[in-house]
């Protein structure tokens, strides 16, 4: 059974003035398959899933997302970002809502849902992330792992059929890591695509079908995490590893 | 409607002798205000009742009542007295000049003084415990600690009410004082040309504005020297 | 003291003219301050020099020269046209109180610019790229999530630029308007008691800057309510 692609990166390029972030890539992914994207920093990792929303506009290459390709249009843009989810590593909460207005805001704006229905839907949400009991805090009140955690059912409550992380533990104090990558496992045992830029290996290990090492604005290696683990193909791959597996 | 912009330019040199006024009017009231904004602002932080009161009602006050009304108060409002029309400082109370410059100080001390202790105050609290950690006396911190710190930190409010306080010079004009406004105003009564001649006026407000920006800005980049971008 | 009594209703009657005066002004120093933000904010290089023109032109200006300029300046030209249809025609103007308000709008709306391009600059860049990512497009972007934020960055200037406008009423009492400034002028020549009379005048400019300054307060405070970290 062939595997439909959901996204298909080709040859995508992109640049800051003068810095090339993104030198040609190219990476097929297909729905409902999990990859996480690692590398050094400046490499280009958020760079990239950055353009799959349009967040950033890329330079060459075309980028398909469920078949539409994203180009200057409107239209096109605004058809990806319903289908396309991101989290980021700041949060990005917006702080003058509840947490249950956050999730209802682009529901009841951009779906068109009647305000009793958006609030059903944040509700599910929030139950699925487990915080059903913080639904009228502001996120000044929450903590870090509560606060991404309301970020992701923000993005989920818009049901789209990617989610994109972008770096989403890294600006967590340790002890509340695991709550995140525990939803984040959860949505990757439902048959969530995901795509997700992060440094932590074990997630990686256990929950990616694919994994991709970038460097330099190229990816120099893809592959399943057990080959990428026990047989990086390149030297940098395997330095990067070493760096970073060694506590 | 023609617009004669030729009377726009023919009219600066007259318009410029009223630049004298305004500039005496303007260097007095800042440097007397200054004065006045350093004792107030050191009052106003004082943990002293007597000290601290007194200093915040005169800001209230001075801030919270238009410069005209205050310079109304002074100029036509003191002669109400008999005592001072009677006093030693008659000569000087009853001429528009000394009145403008009381009124001026006053209320650039206010605004001073709120700025001022706004700069003395973000001074870092870390940099005071250091202070004392190295034994200085509260007064030799105030004077090498606090003081060149604050006043950096208070030179973009302080340019700004610089310039404010030039653009209030030209209420003088309305207790008949010929600085450049009241000259503009003279010279458009005889000519009925109010564009030509305020723009005339407004021009030259607006090249004293720039060099005062000018000399803050080379301030500024002195007294930041030490800071890290 | 007494001599204030007599005209206690006078000076109520013209405080009203001042406050009505602030209202208006108001309304336009909101508009001018956001369109300039918007122009300095936008892509256009035009607008951002047209709005700099603007905001350095009536922030260097005296607000007394604006006023005079506003007043007279249309005066000289609405005269001119009235006289081209009726050569009898003296004088028109427009009313003290919209040239007034009109001129103190323009000023204090330049300071205003900068206050609310500073205040949306001061929104954080990542809830504009949350909400992009969500789908909401620009216009929702604005009123829902920057419009919000910015608002409460730009607060306390713009408390005091409501401060600055009510004091600029004032000088409207130069070309003319009846508020208090003219009561006291009135109350003046009859009561000869000029010190009396402006001190009056003092206290009730007094009273609504300190009403304005605890308004703004009780506003910062809600507008802030939910950055306090219940912890």
């Amino acid at each position: 059974m062939e595997p439909t692609p959901i996204i298909v990166l080709e040859n995508v390029t992109k640049s800051f003035g003068s810095f090339q972030a993104l030198r040609g890539i190219d990476l097929t992914v297909a729905k409902g398959q999990k990859v996480v994207v690692c590398g050094p920093s400046g490499s280009g990792k958020s760079t990239m899933i950055r353009c799959i929303n349009r967040l950033e506009e890329h330079d060459g290459g075309r980028i398909l997302v469920n078949g539409i390709e994203l180009t200057g249009a409107m239209k096109n843009i605004d058809a990806v970002r319903r289908e396309v989810g991101m989290v980021f590593q700041q949060f990005n909460l917006f702080p003058h809502l509840t947490a249950i207005e956050n999730l209802m805001l682009a529901p009841h704006l951009v779906r068109k849902v009647s305000k009793p229905e958006a609030r059903k839907i944040a509700r599910h949400y929030l139950d699925r992330v487990h915080i059903p009991e913080q639904a009228d805090k502001y996120p000044a009140q929450l903590s870090g792992g509560q606060q991404q955690r309301v970020a992701i059912a923000r993005a989920l409550c818009m049901q789209p059929e990617i989610m994109l992380f972008d770096e989403p533990t890294s600006a967590l104090d340790p002890e509340m890591i695991n709550e995140v990558l525990d939803v984040m496992v959860e949505l990757a045992e439902e048959g969530m695509t995901m795509i997700c830029v992060t440094h932590e290996m074990g997630f990686a290990r256990s929950v990616a079908d694919l994994l991709v090492f970038m460097d330099f604005g190229e990816i120099v290696e893809a592959a399943p995490p057990a080959a990428f683990f026990e047989n990086p193909r390149h030297e940098r791959t395997r330095l990067f590893l070493s760096q970073i597996l060694s506590h | 409607m023609s617009f004669d912009v030729s009377l726009v330019f023919a009219s600066l040199p007259e318009i410029v002798g009223g630049i004298g006024v305004t500039v005496q009017l303007l260097v007095l009231s800042l440097l007397l205000g200054l004065v006045l904004a350093v004792a107030t602002a050191l009052m106003r932080i004082s943990r002293i009742p007597l000290l601290a009161w007194p200093a915040l009602a005169y800001v209230y006050v001075f801030r919270g009542t238009p410069i005209l009304v205050q310079l109304f108060v002074i100029y036509y409002g003191l002669p109400q007295f008999a005592f001072i029309q009677e006093s030693v400082l008659w000569p000087i109370l009853r001429e528009p000049y000394w009145c403008a410059i009381i009124a001026f100080t006053l209320n650039n001390g206010a605004y001073a003084a709120e700025i001022l202790r706004g700069g003395i105050q973000g001074v870092d609290r870390g940099l005071h415990e250091a202070g004392r950690a190295l034994g200085l006396s509260p007064r030799q911190r105030f004077i090498y600690v606090t003081a060149p710190i604050a006043v950096r930190l208070a030179l973009p409010a302080y340019s700004n009410e610089m310039i404010s306080l030039l653009k209030a010079t030209a209420l003088a004009s309305t207790i008949t004082m010929a600085d450049v406004t009241g000259v503009a105003r003279t010279i458009v009564a005889k000519t009925f040309a109010p564009y030509e001649i305020f723009i005339s006026a407004a021009l030259v407000y607006l090249a004293m504005t720039w060099l005062i920006q000018r000399a803050v800005a080379l301030a500024e980049r002195r007294a930041s020297r030490y800071v890290r971008t | 003291m007494s001599a204030v009594a007599g005209w206690l209703d006078d000076f109520l009657r013209s405080a009203v003219v001042i406050l009505e005066v602030l209202l208006v002004a108001l309304a336009m120093c909101v508009t001018w301050g956001l369109l300039g933000a918007a122009a300095k904010l936008c892509k256009s290089r035009i607008a951002f020099r047209i709005a700099t023109l603007y905001t350095t032109v009536f922030r260097g200006t005296p607000e007394l020269l604006v006023l005079l300029i506003v007043y007279f300046g249309s005066a000289i030209t609405l005269t001119g046209i009235a006289q081209v249809f009726d050569p009898e025609v003296k004088f028109v103007d427009i009313p003290p109180f919209w040239a007034g308000a009109f001129a103190i709008s323009l000023v204090v709306g330049a300071y205003a610019t900068e206050t609310f391009r500073g205040a949306f600059l001061g929104v954080d860049v990542g809830q504009v790229e949350a909400a992009r990512a969500l789908g909401l497009g620009p216009v929702h972007t604005f009123f829902y999530v920057r419009l919000p934020q910015m608002w409460r960055l730009a607060l306390p200037s713009f408390g005091n630029h409501m401060n600055s406008l009510i004091k600029d009423t004032s000088l409207i009492s130069v070309i003319g308007l009846e508020e208090i400034m003219y009561t006291a002028e009135m109350a003046t020549s009859v009561t000869n008691r000029p010190f009396t009379m402006y001190l009056v005048v003092a206290l009730i400019y007094l009273a609504f800057t300190s009403v304005i300054v605890a308004g703004v307060w009780a506003l910062e405070r809600y507008a802030n309510r939910h950055l306090e970290t219940a912890r």
